[in-house]
C-alpha cells in the first residue's frame, strides 16, 4: 500500500469536515496575512509614505480588530482540527482492530501484543499528525500565493532575489530527507522493543515475583532502554539538523533583504513599511518552507506508521487499514445483528476429509516444534460426542482449531450436511459452533459481559449456561454476583472459575456444535465430575472434546487418535484399546496412576 | 491544583543530578543562543538608520554579513543543544522508567490484579514519555526564555522608560493570563490520559484474545464497546485539546494588544523626535520578539500540562505501596525446611486506595479460617480442595503475596515475616499455574535473565527434565528465541520451562500449584519422573485437582471453604473408612470406572 494512496483514503473519508477545516485554516492565516500589513500600513503612515493616509489611530484600532478576527478563526479552525483528527484516530483504531480481529484466532500475530498495541497507538497518532499537516499545507499554499502577489506588487526585483534561494532550498531539502526514514525505522524498533519488554514483565509479574528475578528483568530492560537511547537521539539529531537548516535558510533570506533593500531605502524607493512588510512575510513564508520540510519527513514517518499498520492486517487485505466504514463519534452506533438461525444451520453431519495444515515455511525455526497435521478424515454425526485425543504435540488442538478456521488449513474438505464449508473461520461461528479454547481468556468487564459477550439472550438461557458450566454455585460468593467485575484477563477468579466462566460462554450461544479444549484441567474431581454428567445431561448436543480424561474418553461414541499429526484410528474406546497400542498407552497412563490406589 | 514546584524539583535534582555536566554544557549553549537573539534586531535598527540617512555602502554590506554570520552560529548551536539536550532527557527518563518498572514489579498481586498489563505499559512508558521534553527543556527553556524576556525588556528600558515601561506591563499580563489558563486546562488533561489508558488496556486485552472472541462469533461485541470508548471519549479529548488551543488564542490577542501599544509609544515619541526610525522599527520587532519566548513558555506550559498529569500519575504510581512489609533480615538456610500455620485466618480486603486509579474491586470472599498444621522438613503434602477453597491463598502466603490477619506462618521455624523477601522467594519457589514466557532466549527464559548463571547449569537444569534433547536439535540451542505468548511452545513443554527455574533455585521449599494439568498422560509421566527428582530432598506442597497426584504425598490436607476440614498422614487417613479422603476416593473410582 502506498503512502499517497492510504492518506488520499484517509482524507476523503469526510470530506465535508475536511474541506470545513480546509478553509478554516486558511482563514487563520489570511487573517495572520492581515495582520503582517497592518504594519506595512503604520510604517507608512507615520514615515508619511501612505498613499491611503490612515491615522495612526485608525492603524490601531486595526491592530486590535485583526487580533478579534484572529481569534475567532482560531476557534473555528481548532474545532473542525480536533473532530477531525479524532475521526481519523478512531477510524484507523476501528479498522486495525477489526483487521486484527479478522485473522485467523490461533494464528499468532506477526508481532507480540505489546507491539501491536504500540502501533495502535503510536503510529495512528503520527498519521493522525500527517492528516491534520495537509491541511496546513493547503493553508500555506494560500498564504504564500497572496503574500507573493502583495510583495511582487511592492518591489519585484527584491521578491524574486529573497524568494528564489527560498525555492532551492526546498528542493535541497527533499534531496536530504530520504535518510529520515531509516533512522526512523531503527528508533520505533528500539521502542516497541521497550514496551514488548515491559508488557511481558507487566504480564509475568507473578513468575518475576516467585522468582526474585525482578532485578534481572529490570537489567534486561535497562539494555533495551540503552539501545533505544541511542537509536532516538541519532534519529531526533538528524531531524533537528535538517529543521536547523530551513530555519538557518529563512533568516540568510532575511539578509537578503537587507542587501537587495538597502539602495531602496536609502533613495527613499522602498520605504520602512516595506522592509518591514517584506521582513514579516518573508519570515512567515520560510517558516511555512521549514514546517513544509518537517512535513515531508513527516510523510516519509507516516510511510514507516502505515506499513507497521499493514502488517496487523492479512497480507491480501492491507488497504483494509484505511477502509471507510459508518463510524460515529456522537450520537447512535450501528446497532448490533443477533445470529439467525436458519434452517441450514442445523447439523445432520459434519464430515472431515482428509484435513492437512502446515506452518508457513516462512516463520521462526520454533514453528518446527508445532504440530503440522496430514490428511485427517473422521465424522460427527448430530447428537454425538466426539473425543479427539493424543500424546501432547499430536496435533489435537491444532485440528481443533483448523476445523473451526482460527489456523487456515492447508489442505482437505469440511462438510456440513454434506454441503462443502468454504470459509471455516466465518462458518463456524453462532448460531453453528462455539468453542472454548484451551486457555480461555476472560475480559476486564463483569462476569456477565464475559459469559454474554453481547449476546442479547434471556436470563433463562443465561442461567441454564452457567448451570451447565457447573458455575451457579461460585456466583453467591463472589462480590456482586453476576456482575462482579472479573480484572484483567479475569485475573480475580480462580483458573477453575475462568475455564467454567468460558464454557458458560460457549453453553450461553447454544450451537450446533460445541467445540472444547481440554475443558477441565483447571478443575478438581467433583467439579469436573459435575461438569461431565451436565454435558451428558443433554443427548442432543453435539460435542468435539479435546481431552484425555477417562469419563470423556468412554463416553465418546468415537475417539479420535492422533498422533504426530497423523489418524491412527477412529472408534470405540473398545475398539481402540484392542488395536492401538497407542491408546493403551494413554489409557494406561491414568490406570498406572490410580492403580496405586488401596 | 497543580503540582507544587517542589515536586518538579525533587524529579529534576533526582534524575538530573547524576548528569549535572552535560545539564551545564546545555545551559550554556542556549544562554549563548539567547545572546545571539538580543543582538539581531540592534544590528537590523542600525541597518535602517544608516539606510534611510544614506549612509555608505560598504557598512550597510558588513551590517548584512554580520547578520549570516550570527545566522549560521545560531542554528550550529541549536544542533549542538538538541544533542545534549536529548541525550539528558533520555538518560533521565529511562532512569525514571527503570524505577517505575522495579517499583510496580514488587506491587503484591492485589495491585497487579487491577491493571491491565496495557494500562501498566502506558503508565511506565506512555506517562514517562511525556516528561520528555520536561527534562530536557523545560526548565532551561523556562529560565533561558526567561532572561530573553528580561533582555528584551532592559534594551527597552535603555532606549527610553516610556518605552519600556508599557512592554513591561503587557509582558507581565500575558503571563499572568496565560498561566491562568493553563490551570484551567490540566484536569481534562488528566481525564483524558486516565480514559486512554483504559481503552489502551482495552485493546491489549482483546488482541490477546482473539481465539475466544473468533471462536464464539463476538467480533462485533468488542466493536461495539471499541465504539463505546470512541464516543465516552471524545467530548474529554475536545476540551483537553481546546485547551492547547486556548492557549493561541489568548497569545494572539494579547499580543494584538501588545503591537497597538508599541505603535502607540512608537509613534509619539518618533512625532516628538524623540528616537530615530530604526528605533521605532527596534521596539516593533522586539514586541515581535516577545512572542518567541512567551510562544515558547506557552509550549512549554502545554508540555508541562502533559508532564504535569504524568508526573501526577507517576508519582501515583511511584506512592502505591506493597502492601507487605518488606520484612525483617533473617535468612534461610539451605536444605529442606519445616513449614507450619499457626491459626492463620485471611481475608480479602475490599479495597485499597490510589490516587487516579480505577475503583477498586476484590470480588473474592474467600478466606482462610483459623488454618492450622505442620509439616516436617522433607516431607511432601497433598493440598485439596474444590476450586475456590483457599488452596491458592495458602500457598501464597507462604511466598508473603498475601500476609495473614491473624496467626502466623512459618516456614524453617521463622515467621514469614522475619525473613527476607528476597531469601523468601529464594527458598520458597512456587512453580505457578501458568507459566510465563519471554520474548528473549531459551537460555534467558529458563534463568529468567540471571546473569550468574551458566549455560552448564541451564543445561544441567534442562537435562534433568529431559528437555536436553530438545535443546540439542534445536539449531541456535539455548540461544533459540522464544515468542513471548509462548507461542513457539507445547504447553507440556512451558510447564518443564518452568519446572527448570525451580531446578535452578534450588529451593527448601516447593509448592506445585497443578503443575501436571494440561498435559497428556504420557508426557505426564515424563513429567512425573522430574517431579520426583525436583521434590527429593526438599519439603513440597502439591496443589492436586487430580487424586493421583495425592499418590506422592506424605500427608494430606483437604480444605473447604477456607477451613481445614481434614489433615494427617495419608497412610491413616486412607485407613479410616470414615475419611473425607476415602469418599473422594470413591468419587475417583467411579470416575475411573463409570
Amino acid at each position: 500500500m502506498r503512502t499517497c494512496q492510504a492518506l488520499w483514503r484517509l482524507v476523503t473519508y469526510r470530506p465535508g469536515l475536511y474541506s470545513a477545516n480546509v478553509i478554516a485554516w486558511i482563514g487563520i492565516l489570511m487573517a495572520e496575512l492581515a495582520a503582517g500589513y497592518v504594519a506595512k500600513l503604520f510604517f507608512d503612515a507615520i514615515t508619511d509614505a501612505s498613499p491611503a493616509g490612515l491615522t495612526v489611530e485608525s492603524i490601531i484600532a486595526l491592530v486590535v480588530g485583526v487580533g478579534i478576527v484572529r481569534i475567532v478563526t482560531i476557534l473555528i479552525g481548532a474545532l473542525t482540527d480536533i473532530r477531525h483528527r479524532y475521526t481519523m484516530g478512531s477510524l484507523l483504531r476501528h479498522n486495525l482492530l477489526n483487521q486484527v480481529l479478522a485473522l485467523p484466532g490461533a494464528q499468532p500475530l506477526s508481532c507480540s501484543t505489546g507491539e501491536a498495541l504500540n502501533t495502535l497507538r503510536d503510529d495512528v497518532q503520527v498519521l493522525e499528525d500527517t492528516i491534520s499537516w495537509i491541511v496546513d499545507q493547503f493553508a500555506f499554499a494560500a498564504y504564500a500565493a497572496v503574500a507573493l502577489a502583495i510583495l511582487l506588487t511592492i518591489d519585484a526585483r527584491i521578491t524574486t532575489v529573497v524568494v528564489l534561494p527560498l525555492l532551492s532550498v526546498l528542493v535541497a531539502g527533499r534531496l536530504v530527507s530520504k535518510h529520515i526514514r531509516r533512522f526512523r525505522e531503527a528508533s520505533r524498533r528500539a521502542a516497541e522493543r521497550v514496551t514488548g519488554a515491559i508488557g511481558e514483565a507487566m504480564e509475568g509479574v507473578e513468575t518475576i515475583q516467585l522468582a526474585g528475578a525482578e532485578q534481572h528483568i529490570v537489567e534486561h530492560i535497562r539494555v533495551l532502554n540503552e539501545e533505544r537511547l541511542h537509536a532516538t537521539v541519532r534519529d531526533r539529531l538528524l531531524t533537528q539538523s535538517f529543521h536547523a537548516f530551513f530555519w538557518n535558510a529563512a533568516t540568510l533570506c532575511t539578509g537578503l533583504i537587507l542587501l537587495a533593500a538597502a539602495d531602496g531605502l536609502s533613495a527613499g524607493t522602498f520605504s520602512v513599511g516595506d522592509f518591514a512588510l517584506f521582513v514579516v512575510y518573508v519570515g512567515i513564508l520560510a517558516e511555512f518552507i521549514a514546517a513544509f520540510g518537517d512535513f515531508m519527513m513527516h510523510i516519509r514517518q507516516a510511510g514507516v506508521s502505515i506499513e507497521r499498520m499493514a502488517v496487523l492486517a492479512p497480507e491480501n487485505r492491507q488497504e483494509a487499514v484505511v477502509e471507510h466504514v459508518p463510524l460515529a463519534i456522537r450520537g447512535p452506533q450501528p446497532k448490533v445483528t443477533l445470529p439467525q438461525r436458519s434452517p441450514g444451520d442445523r447439523l445432520s453431519e459434519l464430515r472431515v476429509e482428509n484435513l492437512s495444515f502446515q506452518w508457513p515455511s516462512q516463520t521462526t525455526d520454533e514453528d518446527a516444534q508445532r504440530p503440522s497435521l496430514t490428511r485427517i478424515s473422521f465424522t460427527v454425526c448430530r447428537g454425538e460426542f466426539v473425543v479427539v485425543t493424543g500424546r501432547i504435540g499430536s496435533g489435537k488442538s491444532t485440528l481443533v482449531r483448523v476445523l473451526l478456521g482460527l489456523l487456515t488449513k492447508t489442505g482437505g474438505r469440511i462438510l456440513w450436511n454434506g454441503y462443502p464449508v468454504d470459509d471455516p473461520a466465518s462458518f463456524f461461528v453462532p448460531p453453528r459452533s462455539a468453542y472454548t479454547p484451551q486457555v480461555p481468556q476472560l475480559f476486564s468487564d463483569s462476569l456477565e459481559s464475559n459469559i454474554r459477550m453481547g449476546l442479547p439472550v434471556s436470563s433463562d438461557v443465561l442461567h441454564r449456561s452457567i448451570r451447565a458450566a457447573v458455575l451457579e454455585e461460585d456466583i453467591p460468593h463472589l462480590h456482586d454476583g453476576l456482575q462482579t467485575l472479573v480484572g484483567a484477563k479475569g485475573v480475580k477468579l480462580s483458573g477453575g472459575q475462568r475455564q467454567r466462566t468460558a464454557a458458560a460462554r460457549m453453553f450461553v450461544r447454544e450451537p450446533e456444535l460445541l467445540v472444547f479444549d481440554d475443558l477441565s484441567s483447571a478443575l478438581d474431581v467433583e467439579t469436573e465430575r459435575h461438569l461431565w454428567e451436565r454435558v451428558f445431561e443433554r443427548k442432543d448436543r453435539t460435542c468435539i472434546v479435546v481431552s484425555h480424561r477417562r469419563p470423556a474418553l468412554e463416553r465418546a461414541d468415537r475417539i479420535v487418535l492422533l498422533r504426530e499429526g497423523i489418524v491412527l484410528g477412529v472408534g470405540r474406546l473398545s475398539q481402540l484399546l484392542e488395536t492401538h497400542q497407542e491408546m493403551c498407552d494413554l489409557w494406561q497412563g491414568q490406570a498406572f496412576r490410580s492403580g496405586q490406589r488401596p | 491544583m497543580h503540582v507544587p514546584i517542589k515536586q518538579y524539583y525533587g524529579l529534576l535534582s533526582k534524575y538530573l543530578r547524576p548528569q549535572r555536566s552535560q545539564v551545564l554544557a546545555l545551559s550554556l549553549l542556549i544562554l549563548a543562543a539567547i545572546g545571539l537573539r538580543l543582538a539581531n534586531p540592534q544590528i537590523l535598527r542600525t541597518f535602517i538608520d544608516t539606510a534611510t540617512e544614506s549612509g555608505p555602502r560598504e557598512v550597510l554590506l558588513r551590517l548584512a554579513a554580520l547578520f549570516f554570520a550570527i545566522a549560521v552560529f545560531t542554528q550550529g548551536l541549536s544542533v549542538a543543544a538538541t544533542y545534549v539536550g536529548e541525550t539528558v532527557a533520555w538518560t533521565a527518563t529511562n532512569a525514571l522508567r527503570l524505577d517505575l518498572l522495579e517499583h510496580t514489579l514488587q506491587l503484591d498481586p492485589t495491585f497487579h490484579k487491577d491493571y491491565t498489563p496495557g494500562q501498566l505499559i502506558e503508565r511506565i512508558d506512555g506517562d514517562v514519555a511525556t516528561l520528555s521534553n520536561f527534562f530536557s527543556r523545560f526548565t532551561i527553556d523556562v529560565v533561558g526564555n526567561g532572561i530573553l524576556v528580561m533582555g528584551i525588556l532592559g534594551l527597552l528600558f535603555r532606549e527610553d522608560w516610556r518605552i519600556g515601561l508599557p512592554i513591561l506591563g503587557f509582558a507581565v499580563v500575558t503571563l499572568v493570563l496565560l498561566v491562568w489558563i493553563r490551570k484551567l486546562a490540566v484536569p481534562h488533561w488528566t481525564k483524558y490520559r486516565a480514559l486512554s489508558a483504559e481503552f489502551f488496556g482495552f485493546l491489549g486485552e482483546h488482541i490477546a484474545g482473539r481465539e475466544d472472541i473468533r471462536g464464539n462469533g463476538a467480533e462485533e461485541h468488542v466493536m461495539r464497546r471499541f465504539f463505546g470508548f470512541v464516543q465516552s471519549m471524545f467530548p474529554v479529548r475536545l476540551r483537553s485539546s481546546l485547551g492547547g488551543y486556548g492557549m493561541w488564542m489568548a497569545n494572539v490577542g494579547l499580543f494584538a494588544f501588545g503591537h497597538a501599544v508599541a505603535f502607540g509609544v512608537g509613534a509619539s515619541l518618533w512625532r516628538s523626535a524623540m528616537i530615530t526610525i530604526g528605533t521605532v522599527y527596534l521596539v516593533f520587532h522586539y514586541t515581535e520578539l516577545l512572542r518567541g519566548p512567551i510562544s515558547e513558555l506557552r509550549t512549554q506550559i502545554t508540555d508541562l500540562q502533559r508532564a504535569e498529569a504524568g508526573i501526577r500519575r507517576i508519582r501515583a504510581l511511584l506512592s502505591t505501596e506493597s502492601c507487605l512489609a518488606n520484612g525483617g533480615s533473617a535468612s534461610l538456610p539451605r536444605g529442606p525446611l519445616a513449614l507450619a500455620f499457626e491459626h492463620v485466618s485471611f481475608a480479602y480486603e475490599t479495597a485499597r486506595s490510589e490516587a487516579n486509579g480505577p475503583p477498586k474491586e476484590s470480588p473474592r470472599v474467600t478466606a482462610l479460617h483459623d488454618v492450622a498444621f505442620e509439616v516436617d522438613p522433607g516431607s511432601v503434602l497433598g493440598l485439596l480442595g474444590r476450586t475456590g477453597s483457599g488452596k491458592s491463598t495458602l500457598a501464597r502466603m507462604l511466598v508473603r503475596f498475601y500476609e495473614p490477619q491473624q496467626g502466623v506462618v512459618r516456614v524453617g521455624g521463622r515467621s514469614v515475616r522475619d525473613v527476607q523477601l528476597c531469601d523468601l522467594r529464594r527458598a520458597v519457589r512456587k512453580v505457578p499455574q501458568e507459566v510465563q514466557l519471554f520474548r528473549a532466549t531459551i537460555r534467558d527464559n529458563v534463568r529468567l535473565f540471571d546473569p550468574s548463571i551458566t549455560d552448564a547449569q541451564v543445561l544441567q537444569a534442562l537435562a534433568q527434565l529431559g528437555l536436553r534433547d530438545w535443546v540439542a536439535r534445536l539449531p541456535l540451542g539455548l540461544d533459540t528465541m522464544l515468542a513471548g505468548d509462548g507461542g513457539g511452545l507445547s504447553a507440556g513443554q512451558a510447564q518443564l520451562i518452568a519446572l527448570a527455574r525451580a531446578f535452578l533455585a534450588d529451593p527448601g521449599l516447593v509448592i506445585l500449584d497443578e503443575a501436571s494439568s494440561r498435559l497428556d498422560p504420557a508426557t505426564e509421566l515424563l513429567l512425573e519422573h522430574a517431579v520426583d527428582r525436583l521434590l527429593e530432598g526438599r519439603t513440597a506442597i502439591v496443589i492436586a485437582h487430580r487424586l493421583s497426584t495425592v499418590e506422592r504425598a506424605d500427608q494430606i490436607l483437604i480444605l473447604d471453604d477456607g477451613r481445614v476440614v481434614e489433615f494427617g498422614a495419608r497412610e491413616d487417613l486412607l485407613g479410616n473408612q470414615d475419611s473425607r479422603l476415602r469418599r473422594l476416593l470413591r468419587t475417583g473410582l467411579a470416575e475411573v470406572l463409570a
